[in-house]
């Protein structure tokens, strides 16, 4: 078995940690450019390479119809319900799009959970390198107001991505983890979580008992639908409106140019989080530059509906936890968008007390989920996560009401038996529908699945189906039915209403294990040709300086053979071979190095003399 | 004095070394997590008498003590069949603790596994004795729905109903009281072991007090729904 991370996979960015068995703490993981942070685009090449993180950010600019951001806003949804987000991201959905959103990228038409498990790859890619050893399990983090598709999709998207996904845990609750870790806390504890995309508030009580201390969720609410995002389309359609009054430019939404001004307002967005006041300068296509000067003041008059909308499910959750908010103990402020002023002010306002910042806010959920990662793989020593279920569970009635049979905030895994009967003589099927939401109509609640019971002929009401649904720890529906009378287990076909059934899993998942042995083997190549290209550029230039005419002749040979030897590598595809003769030539060239390095060194100090004079 | 009530927990045998086993959760034999019995018994999980008061921190103490041991967490190296069996116990101790925890979820519940919880038709019925207010209520309500159409004046029709809530909100606390009443003497037949008739007695006015609750409470969600 291999290593096990904790992921935060993130609207925006993306993160993966683990535990340091050391120091007992969690950690983030560096990727190649020294962040933490992965973005979380991910871009495809005219020859099918799939280019994830920071490389594909900057393709949004160049390469806009080939690179997608923000793909968690499609995560198990339907092509009905993203028609809003249609006007404000830059998705291209594919016609053929029924239950499942199919986006078109480049020459490819992927699910959502297909391009998540991109970047999942890539952080898996990260961690790997850190350890030198594969990782295979991860605990991922998930919005805790994610309905069950959301978090199918996930999950999907781990396992498309080589990964066993021995958990999914809410964001609030992993960031309320590592706090805990951090320091000691007791008490009632509100963790308010605003990321890119997604709003979550949790209430949750912390125990202390003899076996350890338990972190018992009593209440979540939020909305998947509300983050940073929705301030910098604000700021967008803000701007587009002014260029559009003053020089009558009305660019398309989803073009370069508009990629390009969304990047200038997110930083303007966090500078003015450090400062009072900042200017927009953008250059437009006419040769003009428009420019407008922005104060806190401002910004905050028009994001104030943003935040504004935060504060409904936090008074739902209180409520629902029967807390005031001054009964609270503690807050915490998780998500890159609780940098804002305003939402700190607000937060500190409503619950009378200073919220706590002290960990990293993006970085917080990858640490908690490392945490969680640990405690599966060691098993429960003195930790132990209670979680809920965000919506309640409903079954269809007759006349589209809906009969609540798991309550919104219950302890999972929690289940409920209903039992179902025949209404006329030699029915052969029963059909259910399961729903998520807290609405009294089916037509307002969220549709899970719909599935037939087939019952064997026999006079109306006799046949006594008992139909269990279970939601696991990961919020995650089962049904299993069994026939009362004979005590025969039914299976179930589920056919999710938005997701991916096995058999697509299946196809994806042949793809992706085709692409990942192949991604591998390239991946590597790629590498050992980059570095091969580095070193052979400064053997190169080291043989050029004046000083490498010193050099012994028999050492020039075995530089110059070494050269060719490895130049010769790089044409062919085995990258064991390239780093061998990359070793070889470093070998070759020690002496060399050396050499140039003293006389740098005296030219060095030969040159500080001289300036002394 | 509770300790030697009986306690209901069917005698299984054991999935994994098939020996007959008295565990709650556990096979002593073994030691492996126990299959959730076909009639699960909601106050055996807690190892507690079939009585309707229940110490609140005694129950919490002793769920937050179970999950230790049940939560999955502890089972994910486990074989897939030790899985399944534990997510179903696990499951079922957090769905114990939630109908106990809550009195009238708790009273539902004790009736349903007796045999004795008849929901029967008075969800559409108003009791008799409510009959005349409930009749008056009906009629404020379309007045109000009438006025808020036609745009006529609504302000005195919502007085009428928000008192008429307070009142039904004054019966519904007094059906709590009497509710309480007949917990407590369903908690004494259990003591002294009182015979079927007696239970019997008991339990059907604790069935009868349970819908006209459920009928109450309703009527005021309905009016509050109209009073927003």
């Amino acid at each position: 078995m291999g290593r096990i991370v904790g992921i935060d996979l993130g609207t925006t960015n993306s993160l993966v940690a683990y535990l340091d068995a050391k120091t007992g703490q969690p950690k983030c993981i560096l990727g190649p450019a020294g962040s933490t942070l992965c973005p979380s685009v991910v871009s495809i090449d005219p020859d099918g390479s799939i280019i994830v993180g920071e490389p594909a950010r900057r393709r949004l600019l160049t390469q806009p119809e080939r690179s997608i951001y923000s793909v968690k806003r499609l995560m198990g949804r339907g092509p009905a319900d993203v028609q809003g987000e249609l006007k404000l991201f830059p998705f291209r959905i594919d016609p053929s799009s029924h239950h499942v959103i199919r986006v078109q990228l480049g020459d490819r038409v992927l699910t959502p959970p297909e391009i998540s498990s991109f970047i999942l790859r890539e952080l898996k890619n990260w961690a790997e390198a850190y350890f030198g050893e594969t990782v295979d399990r991860a605990v991922i983090t998930v919005p805790a107001y994610f309905n069950d598709a959301q978090r199918q999709a996930t999950k999907d998207a781990g396992k498309l991505a080589g990964l066993d996904v021995l958990r999914l845990v809410n964001e609030p609750t992993a960031a309320a983890l590592a706090y805990g870790l951090h320091q000691e806390q007791r008490g009632k504890v509100a963790v308010y979580d605003l990321g890119g995309g997604t709003f979550d508030i949790s209430i949750l009580k912390l125990i202390s008992t003899s076996e350890g201390d338990i972190y018992q969720v009593l209440s979540t609410n939020g909305d998947t639908h509300l983050g940073g995002d929705d301030i910098d389309n604000l700021l967008q359609a803000f701007v587009h409106e002014g260029i559009l009054q003053t020089d009558k430019i009305d660019f398309s939404p989803h073009g370069e140019l508009a990629q390009e001004l969304r990047k200038e307002l997110i930083a303007l967005k966090h500078k003015l989080s450090e400062t009072q006041s900042a200017t927009l300068r953008f250059p437009l296509p006419n040769g003009k530059v428009f420019v407008h000067e922005f104060t806190r003041g401002a910004l905050e008059a028009l994001i104030r509906p943003v935040v504004d909308r935060t504060m409904l499910p936090v008074k739902q959750a209180l409520a629902d936890a029967q807390l005031k908010p001054s009964e609270v103990d503690e807050v915490v402020l998780v998500g890159g968008t609780t940098r804002t002023p305003l939402i700190r002010r607000t937060v500190q306002e409503f619950f009378d007390r200073k919220p706590h910042t002290e960990l990293n806010p993006d970085e917080v959920v990858a640490l908690g989920a490392a945490v969680q990662a640990n405690i599966l793989d060691h098993g429960v020593q003195n930790m132990l996560l209670l979680d809920v279920t965000p919506l309640s569970l409903g079954i269809e009635t007759y006349g589209g009401a809906v009969a609540k049979v798991i309550p919104r905030n219950s302890t999972i895994p929690a289940s409920a038996q209903e039992l179902y009967t025949t209404g006329v003589d030699n029915q052969t099927g029963i059909d259910i529908h399961v729903l998520q939401g807290e609405r009294e109509l089916a037509k307002d609640c969220r549709s899970l699945a719909r599935f037939t019971l087939n019952v064997p002929p026999a006079p109306a009401g006799l046949p006594r189906i008992e139909v269990r649904f279970l939601i696991d720890a990961n919020g995650i529906l089962q049904v299993s039915a069994k026939d009362i009378r004979t005590g025969t287990e039914h299976t179930i076909e589920v056919q999710p209403s938005y997701g991916l059934n096995d058999t697509d899993i299946e196809r994806m998942l042949e793809e992706s294990i085709e692409y990942a042995e192949q991604d591998f083997a390239e991946r590597q190549v790629i590498e050992a040709r980059t570095e091969a290209e580095s070193i052979l550029t400064a053997t190169a230039k080291a043989l050029g300086n004046p000083n490498a005419s010193s050099l012994p002749s028999a050492e020039r040979a075995r530089i110059d053979a070494s050269v060719a030897a490895l130049k010769e590598s790089t044409q062919g595809s085995d990258y064991k071979q390239i780093r061998q003769q990359i070793d070889e030539l470093n070998q070759a060239t020690e002496h060399l190095a050396e050499l140039l390095m003293n006389s740098a060194l005296q030219t060095a100090l030969e040159g500080k003399k001289l300036a002394e004079v | 004095m509770s300790a030697s009530l009986p306690i209901t927990n069917p005698p299984l045998v054991c999935w994994n070394c098939h020996e007959r086993t008295v565990g709650t959760h556990f096979c002593p034999g073994c030691g492996k997590v126990l299959q959730v019995p076909e009639r699960s018994d909601y106050f055996a999980m807690f190892e507690m008498p079939r009585k309707l008061w229940i110490e609140m921190g005694a129950l919490e103490k002793k769920f937050l003590q179970l999950s230790w041991k049940l939560h999955p967490d502890n089972f994910v190296n486990a074989t897939a069949e030790e899985r399944e069996i534990s997510l179903k116990r696990s499951s079922e101790l957090n769905d114990a603790y939630r109908t106990l925890r809550d009195p009238i979820a708790r009273v539902e519940y004790l009736l349903a596994i007796e045999g004795a919880r008849k929901e029967g038709q008075t969800k559409q019925q108003a009791p008799p004795e409510l009959l005349e207010e409930v009749f008056e209520l009906n009629e404020s309500l379309d007045e109000l729905r009438e006025a808020t159409v036609s745009g006529g004046d609504t302000a005195s029709l919502k007085l009428r109903l928000e008192s008429a809530e307070k009142n039904f909100e004054q019966k519904l606390s007094e059906v709590d009281s009497e509710l309480q009443a007949a917990a407590r003497e369903w908690d004494n037949a259990v003591d002294r072991r009182a015979d079927e008739s007696a239970r019997k007695t008991v339990m059907s006015k604790l069935n009868e007090l349970l819908n006209r609750r459920s009928y109450i409470r309703n009527l005021v969600v309905n009016v509050q729904k109209e009073l927003l």
